[in-house]
């Protein structure tokens, strides 16, 4: 997984063992602080309700700094979603010797067409996000396509720039 | 005269029946609504159609799925299921959300070996129906 921002760019190899949890590492290059360096990162799931037509997941996620103990975040996110409507969050708080920092987000979506399997699957979304380095809320849209394995996401703001994420799944 | 009435009335009462057989029985493998047994069958008649033209000697596990929104979601039980060389072929269904599984007919399909792949996937696998072509 690859995911940039105002404040990262970031690569994320993850392998979940069970669907419980996933263990993985993450290379940063931190573009508020100016730095290098990479987590070890812990994810468990909290609770998931499937029903007929939707799923809710609730997951707490965490990781270690390769800068030292003393250096990791914590954190919760969560989502709901059917074939048509998509609901999520994030809190995470992180620990550095700097500064440490909170981020939250809030996102909703809605899919314009319901595809069938192994269609491209497109979803309309519009997230908010603040952390307490700039203080600051940034609303905008993003648009999530997926076809087969891959998944795009790409969101853009003229202050805090693009927000691109991209998924393979294995 | 009378003969040839009866004949006739005989005739379109006999004709009048078959077409409503066919939408209980399987029929040169072709399925319908409802199964000879006269259960429903829980999948979209055209696209198990679709699914069975090339299988031969198979028997399809027709497994009902809570949980399965996304296409994204639901490679890994793709992927999952087509590692099994008793699997020949798999379906994801997400509108009615069903997964149709074709095995070697030897095989013996256990529900709770399905469940706890789909599990592991993050579904909940709800019940099954085995048909045998």
């Amino acid at each position: 997984m690859a995911f940039s921002d105002n404040i990262k760019n970031s690569i994320y190899y993850h392998y979940s063992p069970s669907y419980k949890y996933s263990v993985g590492l993450e290379n940063i290059k931190d573009n508020y602080f100016k730095d290098d360096y990479s987590y070890v990162r812990f994810t468990y799931l909290l609770d998931r309700k499937n029903t007929e037509h939707s799923q809710r997941n609730l997951y707490f996620q965490s990781g270690i700094s390769s800068k030292g103990f003393d250096e990791f975040f914590y954190g919760i996110h969560g989502d709901w979603e059917t074939r048509r409507f998509f609901v999520g969050f994030g809190l995470k708080e992180t620990k550095k010797k700097i500064q440490d920092y909170s981020e939250q987000y809030y996102q909703i979506g809605v899919a314009p067409y319901l595809g069938d399997y192994g269609d491209l699957h497109t979803w309309i979304m519009m997230k908010t996000k603040k952390n307490s380095l700039e203080n600051k809320w940034s609303t905008y849209p993003v648009l999530k396509l997926f076809k087969g394995d891959v998944l795009m996401e790409f969101g853009y703001h003229k202050k805090t720039e693009w927000d691109v994420h991209l998924m393979y799944r294995f | 005269m009378k003969k040839i009435l009866l004949l006739l009335v005989f005739t379109s009462m006999t004709w009048a029946e078959n077409p409503h057989e066919h939408m209980h029985h399987s029929h040169e493998g072709h399925l319908h609504e409802e199964l000879v047994d006269g259960k429903k069958l829980e999948v979209d008649p055209e696209r198990f159609d679709k699914f069975i033209v090339d299988l031969k000697d198979s028997q399809i596990a027709i497994v009902n799925i809570k949980g399965m929104v996304c296409d994204f979601c639901a490679r890994g039980i793709e992927k999952t299921f087509k590692k099994d060389t008793n699997v020949k072929k798999i379906d994801v269904d997400l509108s009615k959300g069903k997964v149709l599984i074709a095995y070697n007919i030897a095989h013996k399909i256990v529900f709770d070996d399905i469940k706890e792949r789909i599990l592991i996937n993050g579904q909940n696998a709800i019940d099954m129906q085995i048909i045998n072509l």
